[in-house]
């Protein structure tokens, strides 16, 4: 449709809140007292539903990487990659790696506000490896000691000399989320 | 509901009499006018439904059918073949944290606003708003919460005691993606609809913990969220018992709103000219596929006048339809309200906000026009998303790959559609014969 133009705006009215909000340091650096307020938690915790027992119709590996990648990004990811994992492992041939926007660094900012990026990272990779599943395959959402090189192998972005992930889209300022570990036949990128 | 409405009248006072509760102004299109009984929300569709009193059909479509469709299974609120996959039920069913015993200082309840709205902002949320609590907006009963439980220990209170211990609602909401809603009666407009709700359960979870540990309470299931969101300006109520926001129009949950004692400032209600719109436009009571939505006037029902829209027959239709979708979003789509959020429809609404009343049914008219010139009477667009279709009639098959040029020869599989009509089933002539319409 043509005239998707967004809102009309002046730019330099805009201003930036949170420098005049006296909560906004406590939302992102205060931990929480009780862990059960803490979303995040909470999506850790819960176990993992079963595999359906149909396969569903699939297409050519690159299709269904596309479906995969864009139902990835309509749950809330910035961006979103496929490695081949090359452990003899053949239960698990595919990795996907997601990857939220995090303003400020979830490692140093524990408070509700500081793991937000988490809490979205999360969201996307319960949907979406429940998803996979519901589509007949094996899918795991782990917490991976590796994800920074997964997602570099993916394609996301490169690693520093920390070994932290620099990505084109949004620098260093990127959180990356629980790895799905996945046997749907898929098109690893990069 | 009559006898039940009766039932309560009879065993307790009414609400909206009490003269240190003042009736409060909700805006030109909903108007307390009588005594209003607390809604009990055991009484309401879903929860009717799950004891089986709306019959068998409905209660097997509810509790024992699973769906073809694999991003159902994980979004919708039932349907699903595992439990687990459904991240609304990790989410609500979830035990409540404590309240912090060392809570925040507030001296500046506007700055303490501007913070919860910010944090809501920042979590997701597309709309929040501040509403100052009312006894006639409290359920009666115990707490309701879709799909999971909420307790606290004010659950014997009376509306009058838990508005004045907690004055303050938090309404915060999420807003349901444009394109794909145009796929209404379809999974794709499930798709849009459904994860935009598990998205709102996760991010109101998250603002009721961040209230808690500020060292407020922050009450679930207590409120009634169409009250709460036309008291604090989220929209104003239409004809088609939506909430028709000044954004996004119709296409916005309304979600479990969040009770609170922090110190806030609460927002007035808004004239977008929904008022003015719904005595004309009547688009979606046409669309409507059992014709639940009146072409009639408001009525006065408990207490409250408003357009009553007839949930029963809204609610049969579902089990038949169960193979094609789940949730029908028809009378959201057509809303003339419901467009992209752009500077063209930002300028009709603003046209609709600062035009002088008595001249505001000659505008209604002409935006009207525009719409069923460009949006058509009734909305058969056609949308395309993974393998979703919807220009292949149901029952059929064709490819839905983009640009494929395969011969598509055998395996049942026709070739690919052409064109850019959109089939969403039960069609208008279907459904005629089933309801009639009112007049």
């Amino acid at each position: 449709m043509a005239f998707r133009l967004g809102q009309l705006g002046i730019p330099w009215r805009r201003k930036n809140s949170r420098d005049d909000d006296p909560y906004w340091a406590f939302f992102i650096n205060t931990p929480p007292a009780d862990v059960a307020n803490s979303v995040p938690e909470l999506i850790r915790s819960a176990p993992e539903g079963n595999i359906f027992p149909t396969k569903a119709e699939l297409h050519t590996p690159e299709i269904t990487s596309s479906y995969v990648k864009e139902m990835a990004r309509y749950l809330g990811a910035d961006l979103v990659g496929i490695a081949r994992l090359n452990s003899k492992d053949e239960q698990f041939p595919f990795a996907v790696v997601c990857a939220a926007r995090a303003d400020y660094d979830p490692r140093t900012s524990p408070g509700v506000g500081g793991q937000v990026p988490v809490q979205n990272g999360l969201f996307t990779t319960f949907v979406l490896s429940a998803w996979i599943r519901e589509l007949g395959f094996r899918a795991t959402a782990t917490p991976h000691a590796r994800a920074e090189q997964l997602a570099a192998a993916a394609g996301l972005g490169t690693l520093d000399a920390d070994g932290r992930l620099v990505t084109r889209e949004l620098g260093t300022r990127v959180h990356v989320a629980n790895v799905i570990l996945t046997d749907l036949p898929l098109a690893p990128d990069g | 509901m009559a006898d039940t409405v009766e039932a309560a009248k009879a065993a307790k006072p009414l609400n909206g009499t009490d003269p240190k509760f003042p009736i409060p102004y909700l805006g030109r299109s909903v108007r307390i006018v009588g005594p209003v009984v607390n809604v009990d929300m055991n009484q309401s569709p879903h929860p009717k439904n799950q004891r089986g009193e709306l019959g068998k059909a409905l209660f097997n479509w509810y509790h024992n059918s699973v769906s073809k469709d694999p991003l159902t299974r994980v979004s919708a609120p039932n349907h699903f073949a595992d439990r687990r996959n459904f991240i609304a039920t990790v989410i609500n069913q979830a035990t409540t944290g404590k309240v912090n015993a060392k809570p925040v200082p507030v001296t500046d309840a506007a700055a303490m606003t501007r913070h919860i709205k910010a944090v809501a902002r920042y979590m997701g949320a597309d709309v929040v708003a501040i509403a100052r609590a009312h006894p006639t907006f409290m359920y009666s009963g115990s707490r309701y919460v879709q799909d999971g439980t909420a307790e606290d220990a004010y659950e014997e209170s009376t509306p009058e005691g838990l508005v004045r211990k907690f004055p303050s609602i938090i309404v915060a909401t999420t807003a349901w993606d444009y394109d794909k809603l145009q796929a209404h009666r379809h999974y794709i407009g499930d798709a849009a609809y459904h994860v935009s709700q598990i998205r709102g359960h996760m991010i109101l979870k998250a603002l009721e913990g961040y209230i808690k540990e500020l060292g407020y309470a922050a009450l679930r299931g207590v409120v009634t969220p169409q009250a709460a969101a036309v008291a604090s300006g989220v929209g104003e109520l239409g004809r088609n018992g939506l909430i028709i926001n000044k954004t996004y129009g119709a296409r916005i949950h309304m979600p479990d709103p969040i009770l609170t004692d922090l110190p806030l400032v609460p927002d007035e209600p808004v004239d977008i000219g929904v008022e003015d719109f719904c005595k004309v436009c009547r688009k979606c009571a046409v669309n409507c596929p059992t014709n639940s939505i009146t072409f009639g006037d408001k009525v006065a029902f408990n207490g409250v006048e408003k357009y009553k829209i007839n949930w029963l027959t809204c609610y049969k239709l579902r089990p038949y339809v169960h193979d094609q979708w789940t949730s029908c979003l028809t009378c959201a789509t057509v809303c003339p309200f419901t467009k992209p959020n752009v500077w063209w429809r930002s300028l009709a609404v603003w046209a609709l906000h600062t035009c002088p009343i008595p001249a505001r049914p000659l505008l209604v008219r002409a935006l009207k026009a525009i719409d069923d010139r460009f949006w058509g009477v009734v909305s058969q667009k056609r949308v395309r998303w993974l393998d979703y279709d919807t220009g292949i009639k149901p029952g059929e098959r064709a490819c839905t790959v983009a640009g494929c040029t395969a011969a598509h020869e055998g395996d049942g599989q026709s070739a690919m559609v052409v064109g850019d009509i959109g089939y969403y089933v039960p069609l208008k002539e279907n459904t005629n014969r089933f309801v009639k319409r009112d007049g």
